[in-house]
């Protein structure tokens, strides 16, 4: 397995010198650790603010009324009430006052502002740079399948991960941003011009190659050291060409460590079936110009794991089903791959429309509050029907993060006073269960042995989950309390969740809570069941080949005659999504739909990256023969899912760009054109610049239907 | 290395003290510690993180410069750096209308200063790290033509490493103390840095001469870029779209790509 897929190989340096330079990446790390922590702070913040503004996204409501608070609008300033982002009108306790004198309202006010304490007005404008290829070549684009480029990854992160001694068996290199890495070689000579050439050179070599198998691969890594200046670092790159599981770069040198039995065989049935599953490996996989992470990224692909979970590869749930995985497997089969996408289609249709109108039972999703009961009870479904009983007592627990093993124990102690399940006979055998939401499936369900006729348990017993520290932040930990009824039904005696995202897991101090009824602790939930993560993409209308003069014309007399323009739509990336498979991944995909009209004819889809949460789709959906002006009566709605072997696939969360509020009549439905903020600012750029790319990072939506409140 | 050390401490937590320094350049190479503000930092208690990166020739005195930046220190002897390095600072800054007038708004900053080694053969290491930096230091060394010469170089290596094509951007004759072996003028540094139309400063890691002012004056660039980028991006005109266009944008021209 090829280890330190990395471009910038630290071969050349001395032991020492690799070990300091290790040295402050790691520093770099725990820096970029806080700030991470930070960040999602902050965006939970935003998503409190937003909350708060019931109003937001509808058009249906009195132009008198604050979208924000709904308080009365004064008369006397209605004219100067909307807000010039969202155009909601708000009243003046709802605005914000920006330093140059005019303002925004307090939701817009909170988004531009997170993008500055974020960094984010820095990567966006980095991604802009670095993973975009000149755009005039659309389909070029597409086929050549840009670089996977983790928007808030540093150089620093990358090479730590690259070269970290670490006996983690999984660090995978998620998503290299290797054509950034290239180029930087590139330029690592003197002569700026002739590295701008030579990166130039590679694109092109890129570009011709078929980036489906491994051959090409081989031979863009040739080229590109062909092209590359420094001589140096072929020597790193060339024994990866081999493939070998255990190589040579001394940056690797902790390979050995990764061969565990069962990721093994994982890859080594990977690598075999490489031909086989190449067409599907496109989207995962880094343009082809990216030699040796090309070919580590294939061989992990199936066994690697999210960056956001770099080392939580829970080998135990890999052991568990092997065979799901192998099923996996066989059907990435280009042949088969498209059969089974053509049959769940309908499928999804019918979900998203019976996402917008009924959120309340999908056995599936947590979105939105209404809906999380929903959810929270086909939990407990799955254990089939319940007593409910009068919820009491306590319960005893502590959690900590093991950093060892890369794991999260609950320690469940006791409990105190719990409810009788029988009332009659006064009679209890309670257990404990627990849920690492949102993932509610299986892999995520610990148990603690059933005490018998006791309502004052004492368990002493500790589960474990293997999750990486990072990913906890957006996870709430479930705690319930059972009645095993042997002859009978099991009964709920209580549960509690806890918010993981600003919990303190170093220590383990003991926690003695009251157990809550379902509907009191669901209420509570985080507000991360709110985020949902964000989609990149960028939008562009390709204008018709004819001279300006002509393009106005179009647009004056609507004449159906005259060629239209194209609308571009070029789904880069998602980041931070829900964890909906074992192993704390999802297989996702992101569907498009342009309204008014809902039907094959603008249905898009991109193909399925497996495994990841911060999937890279790099795919461009193009809607030809329209006019500019049509544009700004129609609402393209992106939904991003997981895609489910057996099961109807889950609902990832969602966008909807358009620059007009009301409602499209598609067949029955009503889909409100109820775009917010970005969605309605980069929707009006690609309008307001033809041919150039508006991009954006959206945030998911937790649900289509519309927003609460309403 | 181990200058590094009580900076660890801010991320753990605990009780730090920082200073914010004003140096009064002396005579006798010695400078004065003003003011010092002590604040208590918890962890990830800022408003910004920041990433600045020094660059330049091997031997300018990127790493002296910013260990005089942070902690306020000199030392005179020369430790090639490996690689890369960054140290850290939190410093008060204060948000400025355009018209210059402040805001009396005041964010925590936590600064984070990249340090590249200048020797050639840790280039391809050094300049992969030009994308992570929102700021750049370029360096020479006043005493040095040579590494004035190379400044032309560095642009051209931010230019195509940078995150952007137009990066924030300053330039800094360090050495100024070391008045009889000066090499570079003053008047011809000033020129190329107006060709570039980028500050330019003259500091003395030694006596800790502007360089305060030099890191403040490109912190100030980059949260300005940033307002720039965050309140107006729908207003840019076609070419803003960094998306599509990389071709030459003229690097003294402050344009916001977003």
């Amino acid at each position: 397995m090829p280890q330190a897929a990395d471009m910038i190989s630290l071969s050349f340096l001395s032991d020492s010198e690799r070990e300091r330079i290790l040295e402050v990446l790691q520093r770099d790390e725990e820096l970029r650790q806080g700030e991470e922590h930070r960040v999602r702070k902050l965006k939970t913040e935003l998503l409190d603010v937003k909350r708060k503004g019931a109003k937001r996204g509808s058009g249906k409501y009195g132009q008198r009324i604050c979208g924000r608070c709904l308080e009365p609008l004064s008369r006397l300033t209605f004219f100067s009430t909307q807000c010039k982002t969202c155009n909601h009108h708000v009243c003046s306790n709802c605005r914000t006052t920006l330093p140059n004198g005019s303002w925004l309202c307090s939701v817009c006010a909170k988004e531009s502002d997170l993008k500055k304490r974020t960094g984010d007005w820095f990567y966006d404008q980095r991604v802009n740079r670095f993973s975009e290829t000149p755009g005039h070549n659309l389909v070029k684009v597409s086929l050549k399948k840009k670089p996977p480029l983790k928007k808030r990854e540093t150089t620093g992160e990358q090479l730590l991960r690259n070269t970290e001694i670490n006996p983690d068996p999984t660090f995978p290199v998620p998503l290299p941003r290797q054509k950034n890495q290239t180029d930087n070689k590139g330029h690592s000579n003197e002569n700026s011009v002739a590295s701008k050439e030579s990166f130039e050179s590679k694109e092109d070599v890129g570009s011709k190659l078929t980036c489906s198998d491994t051959e090409s691969a081989e031979n863009a890594s040739l080229s590109s050291n062909k092209t590359d200046p420094e001589s140096g670092r072929i020597t790193p790159e060339q024994p990866r060409k081999g493939k070998q599981s255990l190589q040579s770069s001394p940056t690797g040198s902790t390979v050995s460590s990764l061969t565990i039995p069962v990721k093994t065989d994982v890859v080594t049935v990977d690598t075999n079936t490489e031909a086989n599953t190449a067409p599907e490996v496109k989207p995962v996989s880094p343009s082809p110009e990216l030699d040796v992470d090309r070919l580590f990224k294939k061989s992990l692909k199936r066994a690697s794991i999210p960056p956001e979970s770099v080392s939580t590869f829970d080998l135990r749930e890999a052991i568990e089903a092997p065979d799901a995985s192998m099923g996996n497997r066989s059907r990435s089969v280009p042949g088969l791959d498209v059969k089974e996408a053509e049959e769940e289609d309908e499928d999804i249709d019918s979900l998203v429309s019976f996402h917008k109108r009924s959120m309340a039972s999908s056995s599936s999703s947590l979105h939105s509050s209404k809906s999380a009961l929903g959810s929270t009870m086909s939990i407990y479904s799955e254990a089939g029907d319940f007593d409910s009983v009068e919820v009491s007592g306590n319960i005893v627990f502590s959690m900590s993060y093991d950093e060892d093993s890369q794991s999260l124990h609950v320690f469940i102690k006791e409990c105190h006073g719990l409810a009788y399940a029988d009332a009659s006979r006064q009679l209890s055998n309670p257990y404990v269960k627990c849920y690492l939401l949102p993932d509610k499936s299986r892999q995520s369900k610990r148990k603690t042995t059933i005490k018998r006729n006791t309502i004052d348990p004492v368990y002493k017993e500790t589960l474990k989950y293997s999750i990486s520290r990072s990913q906890l932040f957006t996870r709430s930990m479930l705690i319930s309390v059972w009645h095993h009824g042997r002859l009978s039904r099991n009964a709920f005696l209580g549960e509690v969740e806890i918010p993981l995202d600003s919990r303190d897991l170093d220590s383990p101090d003991e926690e003695d809570v009251a157990l809550m009824s379902k509907a009191a602790s669901t209420a509570q939930t985080s507000a991360f069941a709110q985020y949902k993560g964000e989609l990149v993409i960028s939008l562009k209308y390709v204008t018709p080949k004819k001279p300006t003069t002509e393009k106005t014309k179009v647009k004056k007399r609507e004449a159906a005659t005259e060629p239209r323009g194209e609308l571009h739509v070029l789904i880069k990336e998602a980041n931070n999504l829900m964890a909906m498979q074992p192993g704390g991944t999802s297989d996702s995909f992101v569907k498009g739909y342009l309204f008014p009209t809902k039907g094959k004819s603008t249905k898009r889809k991109t193909p399925v990256v497996k495994k990841n949460l911060d999937p890279h789709y790099d795919h461009t959906f193009v809607y030809k023969d329209l006019a500019l002006e049509q544009l700004r009566e129609m609402c393209l709605e992106l939904t991003v899912w997981d895609k489910e072997a057996m099961l109807s696939n889950e609902f990832l969360g969602g966008v909807r760009l358009s620059s007009v509020k009301g409602t499209v009549k598609i067949s029955k439905e009503e889909v409100e054109m109820d775009s917010v903020g970005e969605e309605v600012s980069m929707w009006e750029k690609m309008m307001q610049y033809p041919d150039s790319w508006a991009e954006g990072t959206l945030p998911l939506r937790s649900t289509m239907r519309k927003e609460e409140g309403d | 290395m181990t200058a590094h050390k009580p900076m660890g401490d801010v991320r753990l937590g605990l009780l730090v003290v920082y200073f914010s320094i004003i140096n009064l350049p002396l005579p006798g190479g010695s400078s004065y510690l003003v003011d010092i503000v002590v604040i208590t930092m918890t962890d990830g208690d800022y408003d910004y993180l920041i990433k600045l990166l020094a660059l330049g020739d091997s031997g300018v005195g990127k790493t002296t410069f910013l260990y005089r930046y942070t902690d306020n220190k000199f030392n005179p002897k020369f430790i090639t750096t490996v690689g890369i390095d960054f140290r850290e600072k939190r410093v008060v800054y204060t948000a400025s209308n355009p018209n210059g007038t402040t805001t009396g708004k005041t964010f925590k900053v936590h600064l984070q200063l990249w340090d590249t080694a200048g020797q050639e053969r840790f280039r391809s290491l050094t300049t992969a790290f030009f994308r992570d930096a929102m700021g750049f230091l370029l360096m020479f060394d006043l005493t040095s033509q040579q590494s004035f010469l190379n400044v032309r170089n560095w642009m051209s290596q931010l230019q195509a490493n940078a995150y952007c094509e137009n990066p924030d951007i300053v330039l800094v004759g360090n050495k100024a103390d070391l008045a009889d072996q000066r090499e570079v003028q003053e008047k011809q540094a000033k020129e190329l840095a107006d060709k570039y139309g980028i500050p330019y400063f003259e500091t003395s890691a030694a006596t800790g001469a502007e360089v305060d002012k030099a890191v403040i004056t490109l912190l100030d660039l980059v949260m300005k870029r940033m307002e720039q980028c965050v309140d107006k991006p729908p207003v840019e005109p076609a070419n803003g779209n960094g998306a599509t266009k990389l071709s030459e944008a003229p690097p003294n021209e402050k344009k916001c790509a977003c």
